[in-house]
């Protein structure tokens, strides 16, 4: 082409303005958008629980707020769930540490089989432990009854244990991804020294994890103390605040010190966010990369192998163990009581209604949370606009939220006219949609992160409007990010019981409720059974994602999803 | 030089494999290092050079044959009892601590007393010259600066091999030069026997007593950096140390008291001085010409022995040297002037005269089977 040619299509390319403008404003429109459901769906619920906190019947008052420090229950429930965080947070991350330790430094055969059984409870409901500790060692349980033992599974340490078992594919998650980050040859570099095993976790790997460290311990405290279902089943009368706010709602129906509940039980998780942003502050480590070597297996000395080996052991057969016991209870009416041999179980119609009714809502949510999630995405990753960290902040804080607060924030917020939705099937899948919107944004972020920006540039500098560059290039390029997002927030969605615990209607029972409610009356066979068809679900779910992973060669980077 | 006196083997490699499942990445690798001698591994990435050198370390385990330190077999030893220290690529220095405490880590795990320990640990910044920077924390210095540290700590505890596993590629093109003649002085002056990983042929070139050349898990030659770049072995190491072009011929006539011999190809005849032994009339033979030793002219049409005419296709001036590809028959012969005096002229040439020199390597081909 002709200097001059050229010079005359550059021209005609920016001269108009007019269309410029629209292009830009196109994201902005968007942005408004979800900044409006983000603000209708995540903070007006949120809000309407600390309002609810604060008015009584005449106005303004601190009343409900004095009755909680007053009473020694409410205070007991705020120790002991303190408690369980700290306890379980400590177990976790040693249980944790010693099993990512055994995957990325331990003898190669021994790596796979670890990890997949750390990883396990994932594709499980987490109060699944509830159950099988209930199986194993409650008032009927197998154990208890072969040794004819008289304890008492309800109460702090059941909770504990249940809990500790469910948070142990997080913990290990978040310490794997450390350790692999870490540069190997800066312990080879010791061993090389003569360092023994002992001193090089002493001098050189612990220090260098301590940020992946307090990372993890964070935010496992913060999900421990918001977990519902396994101290809901567990705790008996020992009080916990999740649970206690439960029975505050569907029990004594009062509002109000349900919300004084929920705002004692986010505080912690605000304090904890702030806390956690102050201390990793320029906390980084840096260290000069070279290629990335795998970890050989060093030959560790006895005296760390032994507690690994017994750590790493015991905690991955115990997830074994309930695994099957579940499986096996979910064949009779109650194990270990009753002796036949049964299908009835799964062929259960309030079970399988229940499940019909799940696939249901998660599919609705996930449809919807796909959608958000990938638009969220590339607002929050094109955007550029006042606020925009705003939206980052808000579409990924559902996940880290309590879900009680979320469930009695909707109650609050969408009982009245005219957004009454209470009572229906789009008040339990909305609530999924904005609790787990950040499966989908994650996803949209991690894939947009690998697109360069300039193959869009390309685009509209042809002359492409935004919409025709939105719908030409990104949406192809998102396709695979809203697939795994989708299936993502199916899959959460689907087992997920803090929230919509307080929101099913007697005529319209999901899956996790009823697991919940078998579990609370006792109905083992009904409870294991309706939990087995969820890991069916759950693991079809998988390997459609895998099939469609390998299929669009789904880049790596996603985060596997926290039940 | 190397090898005034005959000094004694350190290192002994005898017939060393490793296997990583079915897959054999290093396929018999026998090597003898001299006491204070720099050996440089160098070849293509997945050549197995640095497995070899982790294996000498103790990091990766031996899946057959023996690693023989100083007269006595390591193959079992784990690294830190081998008194071999390695050097990694990325340095591996400690982020949580100082330079002096990165330094006299190794001094400290092996129970020496503080005040040995500072005095050793002063010795050594002085020698790698960061006495000023005993106190820093490791991100708060350059990556030259990282480097000297790295070096400092590896040879804080006198190994009797160092083992340096691509210590320079992580620094910009003129440090690299700078570290790697200072590298080069230190262990001279150490006498510290080293052995040297690398993708980058010159600077295994530029460092080394000897290169041993690797593709495949397999040594394809070992030799002085003069002896790999003079006399390569295959076409595989010609072409691995600098760019060379190959002519093909066969030899027919050898006069076996000047070793004058005669190379008939495609572009006439060649008359070359034959420097092997194994090369005899009829067979055939590459004609390894490197790029700097052809001379170009524009004397076209005078008839000279070992000139051949081409068509000058390009001709890249960039002040010391100049480029050119000149097409002779169906063959691209890339060519480097250097001290191009007559650049204009060349520039506006077309038909330029060729000249191979007398003395060139000649490569013997396989026989085909």
């Amino acid at each position: 082409m002709a200097p001059a040619e050229l010079s005359l299509k550059l021209k005609a390319g920016s001269g108009n303005r007019v269309k410029d403008f629209l292009n830009a404003n196109l994201v902005n429109i968007l942005a408004a958008l979800l900044f409006f459901l983000l603000a209708l769906f995540l903070l007006y619920p949120i809000i309407a629980v600390l309002v609810k906190s604060i008015r009584g019947p005449s106005g303004f008052t601190l009343e409900y707020y004095r009755t909680f420090f007053a009473k020694n229950y409410y205070y007991r429930s705020l120790f002991n769930t303190l408690l369980l965080g700290a306890i379980n947070t400590v177990v976790c991350l040693v249980i944790g540490f010693c099993l990512a330790y055994m995957t990325t430094r331990g003898p190669y055969p021994l790596r796979k089989p670890l990890k997949v059984i750390s990883l396990v409870p994932l594709i499980a409901p987490p109060y699944l432990f509830a159950l099988s500790l209930i199986i194993l060692f409650g008032r009927n349980g197998l154990v208890t009854r072969m040794f004819d033992l008289h304890w008492q599974l309800y109460g702090f340490a059941g909770v504990v244990i249940s809990q500790t078992l469910a948070f142990i594919p997080l913990a290990y998650m978040m310490l794997e991804n450390t350790l692999m980050s870490l540069n190997p040859n800066l312990e080879e570099s010791a061993y090389d020294m003569g360092a023994s095993e002992a001193t090089i976790l002493r001098t050189i790997t612990i220090p260098l994890m301590a940020p992946g460290l307090l990372k993890a311990a964070l935010l496992i405290f913060v999900m421990t103390i918001a977990e519902f279902g396994n101290a809901a089943i567990l705790a008996g009368r020992t009080p916990f605040l999740a649970p206690d706010t439960y029975t505050m709602i569907t029990g004594e129906s009062d509002f109000n010190m349900g919300s004084v509940l929920s705002v004692v039980l986010i505080a912690p998780c605000i304090i904890i966010f702030f806390v956690h942003n102050y201390l990793l502050e320029g906390k980084k480590f840096t260290t000069i990369g070279g290629k990335p070597v795998a970890s050989e297996p060093r030959k560790i000395t006895p005296v760390i192998k032994v507690p690994l080996i017994i750590v790493t052991t015991a905690a991955t057969g115990a997830i074994l163990i309930c695994f099957a016991v579940v499986l096996a209870a979910s064949f009779y009416k109650i194990l270990g009581v009753t002796d036949k041999f049964i299908l009835a179980n799964y062929l259960d119609f309030t079970s399988n209604q229940a499940i019909a009714n799940s696939i249901r809502v998660s599919f609705i949510a996930a449809a919807i949370g796909a959608v958000i999630g990938v638009l969220l995405a590339y607002v929050i990753v094109r955007g550029k606009f006042f606020g925009r960290s705003f939206i980052e902040m808000a579409s990924l804080s559902g996940f880290a939220l309590p879900g009680t607060v979320l469930g009695i924030g909707y109650l609050l917020a969408f009982s009245a006219e005219p957004l009454k939705l209470t009572g229906g099937i789009m008040i339990l899948a909305l609530n999924c949609v904005f609790r787990f919107l950040a499966v989908g944004v994650e996803a949209g972020i991690s894939k947009l992160h690998q697109i360069n920006i300039e193959i869009e540039e390309a685009s509209a500098d042809l002359g492409a409007s935004f919409l025709t560059t939105f719908y030409r290039i990104v949406l192809p390029i998102m396709f695979p990010a809203f697939i795994a997002g989708f299936i993502y927030t199916f899959m959460t969605a689907i087992v997920s019981l803090s929230a919509v615990v307080f929101l099913v209607s007697p005529g319209f029972q999901l899956a996790a409720v009823k697991i919940f409610d078998a579990a609370v009356y006792g109905e083992i066979g009904i409870a294991s059974a309706t939990t087995i068809k969820l890991i069916l679900i759950v693991m079809l779910c998988l390997a459609v994602l895998n099939y469609v992973t390998k299929k669009t060669r789904l880049g790596s980077g996603l985060k596997q999803p926290v039940a | 030089m190397s090898g005034e006196a005959v000094a004694r083997p350190m290192l002994i490699l005898k017939d060393v494999h490793k296997f990583y499942g079915a897959n054999e990445v290093l396929k018999g690798i026998s090597l003898d290092v001299k006491e204070g001698e720099l050996v440089t591994f160098v070849g293509p990435s997945g050549c197995g050079k640095t497995t070899l050198l982790r294996l000498i370390g103790g990091f990766t385990e031996i899946s057959a044959g023996d690693i023989i330190l100083d007269g006595k077999r390591i193959n079992d030893l784990p690294p830190n009892l081998r008194d071999t220290r390695i050097c990694f690529q990325n340095y591996a220095l400690v982020p949580h601590m100082t330079v002096a405490e990165n330094i006299g880590y190794g001094l400290r795990i092996n129970g020496w007393p503080k005040g040995k320990i500072r005095a050793r640990v002063n010795d050594l910044l002085e020698m790698v010259e960061l006495q000023a920077f005993g106190d820093r924390m490791i991100d708060r210095l350059s990556g030259g600066q990282q480097q000297r540290v790295a070096f400092a700590r590896a040879i804080s505890l006198e190994p009797k091999v160092l083992l340096l596993d691509e210590p320079l590629s992580n620094l910009d093109a003129n440090l690299r030069l700078i570290m790697r003649e200072e590298i080069r002085k230190l262990q001279r002056r150490l006498n510290i026997t080293t052995v040297f990983v690398t993708h980058d042929q010159f600077e295994a070139m530029a460092i080394s007593d000897r290169l041993v050349v690797m593709r495949d898990g397999l040594i394809e030659q070992v030799g002085s950096p003069i002896e790999i770049y003079e006399r390569p072995a295959n076409r595989f190491i010609a072409s691995f140390v600098g760019y060379v072009n190959f002519i093909d011929g066969r030899i027919s006539l050898i006069d076996e008291a000047t070793r004058n011999t005669f190379v008939e190809t495609e572009y006439g005849r060649f008359e070359i001085a034959l420097e092997q032994a194994d090369i005899a009339a009829g067979d055939e033979v590459l004609i390894v010409v490197r790029p700097e030793a052809v001379t170009l002219s524009l004397d076209v049409g005078i008839k000279r022995p070992n000139v051949v005419c081409g068509t000058l296709k390009s001709y890249m001036y960039a002040g010391s040297l100049a480029k050119c590809t000149v097409e002779i028959g169906t063959m691209k012969m890339i060519i480097d002037q250097y001290n191009p005096s007559e650049a204009h002229h060349f520039k506006q040439a077309e038909q330029v005269a060729v000249e191979i020199p007398h003395r060139v390597h000649l490569l013997k081909k396989k026989k085909q089977a």
